[in-house]
């Protein structure tokens, strides 16, 4: 069974183009969100096994989204800056990749 | 009429009247002591008519001088009571306790002559209705006047003889002038404890007299009114009487001792200008005013000695000029503006000390407002760095972001699904194209090359290409400008036609860019729906500070339903 995920990030060009990458490899995308009231909304009510969640969301930053998110669902945070530029993570936090990065080997590298 | 004019009336009418009181006394068929008493009351009545007719003239909106007139007045008339005509007689004894009302008023008032408590003007009221009402039924009802020996003439104001009735209600006129008299002491005595220090001063000698003379006339009034004691009534009333003719004698001394103030606070400010020592404290020693400050002016506007703008307030302000122009002034004690020709003199005297602290004030200013614009420009700075860095990360990174995923998908499926590849590499050029021209409209908004290469007119003639709206570029000069100059300038008219193309739904914009008056006057105009608040949104706000940075100004005209005019000055040698 395909592992699930919930895209959260504001800008559409990017929920469109990781849509497509993330189910050409093997993956179920089965929500996006603009924004972080509607991750969460769409986290406790789709229950992902992945949130895909962007940092510099518009409101609620993905830093406070992560703190804010249900147990559950492996949190990975992505950003059009790389890892230098976003310091040390915490739980809840699963991981990161760069929005240039992202593909699904980079994403099982950071469930594994 | 003219004061001159009104002194003068005044003055002829008074002297008439003592000349009349002086012929009663002296013709007395009934006084006692005649020699002596025509003697002293010519003596008071006199010198509170000529010092207050001095002080009238001094201060005419000062109430002093018309009370002291006043109260000199009423002393002659009082002493009309000694006349032998049974008319005069009786007015004198109608009018006899009237001077004991102006006498009250006048010590309350003194130096200001304003009664700002409600209290006070109640009880001054109070001692006119007193005497008129109270003691004026005991005169209608034919008061006794048995006690006076000799031939007493008749009272003409009398409509009933009963001596009984009118000694009830002159004893309790005493009795309630002996109360208000002593509430005025008490009031006097507070209003003098919270005085500022300049009142205190100037009211001395005159305040001391008063207050040991209307405690002197309550005392007597009350012991009079109960008839307790004859030899206690004799005492009081004599110190009352000896205080009351020391009243405008201690008016005159206060003055010479201001005099004398004067004098020595002028030569005192002299000294302690030669000794370098902080002219503010030596006006306020000079003064007698410990809370006097001193602003400078500067470009229209008022400056403490930080360079702090400051407010002037209404009363209390003594403008200090020098050839002509006003370099300063000085704020003091409102009780200081009954005598302006002082505090004129003391600032005449240090009008060179205040220009040369005006001068300092001026260049604290100048220092604070370089200190102020230096963080303005730090901060518009890092504004701009901020906006600048969330433009790139919301537009071009984001784009090349997605190109970067979707080249990378498509060589994963360039050999398994080669159309699907080749709609993914048209949607990357087309997002590479999006890239670029966000990439080249962000260096435009960081610093057009045109503007650079070119100068200010083809720039704008650049810029006004770009605008999806109508807009007439009316003026703009030939000649280069200084780069801050055309910098500022053109972020004027590009920020002020993005807002008209965002927000002001206008048919049709107008630039111009003229040279005038060492400035460089940039207006853009619009026929759109006006109402911009230049607080609101970040552009113009931004604006406005970046050209304060280089001494210009921005004004936003925007009445609602006509238009918007953004008008920036700046300075451009």
């Amino acid at each position: 069974m395909a592992t699930t995920v919930l895209i959260v990030d504001d800008h559409p060009s990017f929920r469109s183009v990781a849509r497509m990458l993330l189910e050409t490899e093997g993956y179920e995308v089965i929500g996006e969100a603009p924004d972080g009231e509607a991750a969460l909304t769409l986290a406790a009510e789709l229950r992902p096994d992945v949130v895909l969640l962007d940092l510099g969301l518009p409101g609620i930053d993905g830093f406070e989204v992560a703190r804010r998110l249900p147990a559950g669902p492996a949190i990975v945070l992505v950003s059009s800056r790389d890892a230098r530029d976003i310091g040390p993570l915490s739980e809840p936090v699963k991981g990161f990749i760069a929005k240039g990065d992202l593909s699904g080997d980079a994403l099982r590298e950071v469930l594994a | 009429m003219k004061l001159r004019a009104q002194l003068w009336l005044v003055g002829t009418a008074s002297a008439a009247l003592g000349v009349l009181a002086v012929v009663a006394n002296a013709t007395s068929d009934h006084g006692q002591l005649r020699g002596l008493n025509t003697a002293l009351g010519t003596l008071i009545g006199a010198a509170f008519v000529v010092t207050g007719l001095y002080a009238w003239s001094r201060r005419p909106e000062n109430r002093v001088g018309k009370l002291m007139v006043a109260t000199g007045a009423a002393w002659a008339l009082s002493g009309l009571s000694q006349a032998n005509a049974p008319l005069l007689f009786s007015i004198g004894l109608l009018l006899s306790p009237l001077y004991i009302v102006f006498v009250t008023w006048l010590v309350f008032v003194f130096p200001d002559g304003r009664v700002e408590s409600r209290l006070a003007r109640w009880l001054l009221i109070a001692g006119f209705v007193d005497v008129f009402v109270i003691y004026g039924v005991a005169v209608l009802l034919d008061i006794d006047t048995s006690y006076i020996n000799g031939r007493v003439p008749d009272n003409v104001f009398a409509v009933a003889h009963a001596p009984g009735v009118a000694n009830i209600f002159g004893n309790t006129s005493a009795g309630i002038g002996a109360v208000i008299v002593a509430g005025i002491v008490v009031l006097a005595v507070r209003r003098r404890r919270t005085a500022s220090a300049v009142v205190r001063h100037a009211g001395g000698p005159v305040l001391s007299t008063g207050l040991v003379c209307l405690t002197a006339v309550s005392i007597s009034l009350a012991v009079g009114s109960s008839g307790v004691s004859d030899l206690a009534h004799g005492i009081v009333s004599s110190v009352a009487l000896l205080a009351f003719l020391a009243l405008p004698f201690a008016y005159l001394i206060g003055l010479l001792r201001t005099h004398y103030a004067r004098a020595g606070a002028i030569s005192g400010i002299l000294g302690a200008l030669s000794d370098r020592a902080a002219l503010r404290d030596a006006l306020a020693e000079a003064l007698g005013d410990p809370t006097l400050r001193l602003v400078y002016s500067s470009g229209g506007r008022w400056l403490d000695r930080d360079g702090h703008a400051v407010e002037l307030p209404q009363r209390g302000v003594t403008r200090v000029e020098r050839e002509g122009e006003c370099i300063g002034a000085i704020l003091h004690d409102p009780a200081l503006d009954d005598d302006p020709q002082l505090v004129e003199a003391v600032a005449a005297a240090a009008a060179l000390a205040l220009e040369n602290e005006r001068l300092e004030a001026e260049l604290r200013a100048r220092v604070a407002e370089l200190q102020e614009s230096r963080s303005k420009l730090i901060e518009v700075s890092m504004a701009e760095r901020r906006s600048l860095e969330r433009d790139l990360h919301d537009g071009a990174q984001q784009r090349l972001v997605a190109l970067s995923v979707q080249v990378g998908l498509a060589k994963r499926r360039l050999h398994s699904d080669p159309a699907g590849a080749e709609e993914l590499l048209d949607r990357a050029g087309g997002e590479l194209k999006l890239a670029l021209e966000e990439l080249r409209e962000l260096a435009r908004g960081i610093h057009p090359a045109i503007l650079t290469d070119r100068g200010l007119s083809p720039a704008l003639q650049a810029l006004i290409d770009r605008v999806p709206l109508e807009v007439d570029l009316a003026d703009a000069p030939s000649e280069r400008l200084p780069a801050p100059v055309e910098a500022a300038a053109y972020f004027v008219v590009a920020e002020s036609l993005t807002n008209v193309a965002k927000y002001a739904k206008a048919g049709h914009a107008y630039v111009s860019v003229q040279r005038r008056n060492g400035h460089a006057i940039v207006e853009v105009r619009d026929d759109g729906v006006g109402g911009a608040d230049p607080q609101a949104g970040t552009g113009l706000r931004g604006l406005a500070e970046r050209l304060t940075i280089i001494d210009g100004r921005l004004d936003v005209v925007s009445p609602p339903g006509h238009g918007t005019t953004v008008r920036a000055e700046i300075p451009c040698a």
